[in-house]
């Protein structure tokens, strides 16, 4: 169990982010079109050389979605942790993800362009953790978790049917190849558009998160404790599930279906940092950025082909997962 | 400041209700609350904190409320004094993080029950009884002027159980209202006074009176030996 101080904990916090940023560098100094630092740096501030700005404009969108999206779903998945009390809280737990899976899936069916399929994932993952929400607010359970992940697993379901019955439906040899390529998960799609897309909503779920901070962690000793210690636990704990479900699904929305990300990167930032949310939140999103990072470069590791981001990232992550269990049920 | 009024209060859940209650409860007091297994006192006291509705009648609370679960029953992996702190969540209430100030509080308020040197240990690993220290120590900083207490005494050991109530009655000493149920009746016997919840009475006496043997005999059905020098059923 980590007993870490307050400045321990955060200079630990800007070490995963320095060693993500620094991975981000040498993944755009590796590969075709690699660009070393210092041309890359010139290039970021408009006054590099040709070849440095091609290769800023073709590789630097699917860098920053590749980060964004894993530190949105880390993010998202030590929110989910923290609010359920529960390891196994991943970010799709109100069903977003299939939700997302949905919106993509009908959108490709109807021949819409990128951004439009993106915008209906987008969609789709939020109304999902709504109806989730909603559904959860009409049962009178004392404490509102169960309700929740019992709601989260019906709307999941829903939309898994859903998406089953989409593939059923599409035409086999022009819309079920994009549609099976969408849910493996890959972040090449994205633009610069597209990346800020998922940028911004991220962005905004995990200002929220970091303002609940404290808050959080009331959240996850319970309702009555929340209540007792003066905290209105339903309107707050609203507000960090929509703040999680909104990261989960600008996440998603830009790369498909990536699992065990939000799974991993909180499990192994809570080895480093300890579980209090103002630290572990951070500390999560900085982890998932540099995971996602290297499991995009792997991905184009083996020759021309690329392999989908999100079979690598279970491949990986899985294992990856029981390590981390096994690494800290021995240290407690 | 006045008491926390109880009027015609019937506390209760589907299905099972408590008789009414009249009851002022002054700041600095502690009461007791007495009765069987499954006789109504968590849910007079969850109702009391405003946690459940009173079926019927008012409670008039001139501060806010603290409910304190019985020990082992909260669980928290971040540290005791992080923990502690939290009781002043309410004072920051759009402030991002928690101050200095609190972390201040809240160690003193932990050096003060004698678990300061637990300060920096992940609440999971300490012991109930060492727990209960630490949420009581919460209560100090906590701005609640109603402590509400669930069985603080159970599973304790005696050491840590003296300590416990004494804590309890410091809460009270400051001026707070403070309600504990409790099975250890030499608790109750020092009380300011007792509430006495039967199976369709309640009953609110001084505790000289209600921890008589007929009296104990009553409400549990066991006979319990009086003190030769107080006339007390000893528990």
């Amino acid at each position: 169990m980590a007993r870490l101080s307050a400045a321990r904990t955060t200079a630990a916090t800007f070490a995963i982010a320095l060693f993500a940023l620094a991975a981000a560098v040498a993944v755009m100094a590796t590969g075709p079109l690699g660009v070393a630092p210092d041309q890359l740096a010139a290039a970021l501030f408009g006054h590099g050389s040709p070849d440095a700005e091609l290769a800023l404009t073709l590789r630097g969108p699917r860098l920053l979605a590749a980060m964004t999206c894993g530190a949105a779903l880390a993010g998202a998945g030590a929110g989910f942790q923290i609010l359920f009390r529960n390891p196994l809280a991943a970010p799709d737990l109100l069903g977003v993800s299939s939700g997302a899976g949905l919106g993509a899936a009908l959108a490709l069916l109807l021949g819409a362009g990128a951004a439009l399929v993106q915008g209906a994932a987008f969609a789709g993952g939020l109304a999902t953790g709504a109806i989730a929400l909603a559904c959860a607010a009409m049962t009178r359970s004392g404490d509102g978790r169960l309700a929740l992940i019992l709601c989260g697993v019906v709307a999941g379901a829903l939309a898994a049917a859903g998406l089953g019955l989409v593939v059923v439906v599409a035409e086999p040899y022009s819309q079920l190849p994009s549609i099976t390529w969408w849910l493996l998960g890959s972040f090449t799609r994205a633009t610069m558009a597209e990346a800020l897309m998922a940028v911004i909503p991220a962005g905004i779920g995990a200002a929220i998160l970091i303002w609940l901070g404290f808050r959080l962690d009331i959240l996850s000793l319970g309702d009555e404790q929340a209540q007792s210690l003066g905290l209105p636990a339903r309107p707050l704990r609203i507000l960090a599930l929509c703040a999680a479900a909104l990261m989960t699904s600008a996440a998603v929305a830009v790369a498909g279906l990536v699992g065990w990300i939000g799974l991993l990167a909180p499990h192994a930032a809570r080895l480093v940092v300890g579980e209090q949310a103002g630290r572990l939140l951070p500390a999560a999103m900085a982890t998932g950025a540099l995971f996602a990072l290297l499991i995009d470069r792997l991905a184009t590791a083996f020759g021309p082909a690329e392999l989908p981001v999100g079979l690598l990232s279970a491949a990986v992550g899985a294992p990856a997962f029981l390590f981390l269990f096994v690494v800290s049920s021995r240290r407690s | 400041m006045s008491g926390l009024l109880l009027e015609r209060l019937v506390a209760g859940r589907k299905g099972f209700r408590l008789p009414p209650l009249d009851l002022l409860v002054r700041p600095g007091e502690v009461v007791a609350l007495i009765g069987p297994n499954g006789a109504g006192k968590t849910t007079l006291l969850k109702t009391l904190a405003g946690l459940l509705p009173p079926l019927q009648g008012q409670v008039a609370r001139p501060g806010k409320a603290a409910y304190l679960s019985p020990p082992g029953s909260v669980a928290a992996g971040f540290s005791a004094l992080h923990l502690t702190a939290l009781g002043r969540a309410a004072l920051r209430r759009w402030s991002p993080g928690l101050a200095l100030a609190d972390f201040e509080a809240a160690r003193a308020a932990l050096d003060r029950l004698d678990v300061g040197h637990l300060a920096d240990r992940p609440f999971d690993r300490l012991s109930s009884g060492q727990q209960q220290l630490v949420l009581i120590a919460r209560l100090f900083v906590q701005d609640a002027p109603i402590c509400l207490l669930d069985e603080p005494l159970a599973l304790l050991d005696p050491a840590h159980g003296q300590a416990v109530e004494a804590a309890v009655r410091a809460l009270a000493a400051e001026g707070r209202m403070v309600i504990a149920s409790t099975h250890h009746l030499p608790f109750a016997a020092q009380a300011d006074r007792v509430v006495a919840i039967g199976p369709d009475w309640i009953d609110i006496s001084a505790p000289a009176r209600a921890l008589g043997p007929d009296r104990i005999r009553a409400l549990f059905g066991i006979e319990a030996p009086a003190c030769p020098c107080c006339g007390q059923a000893v528990g």
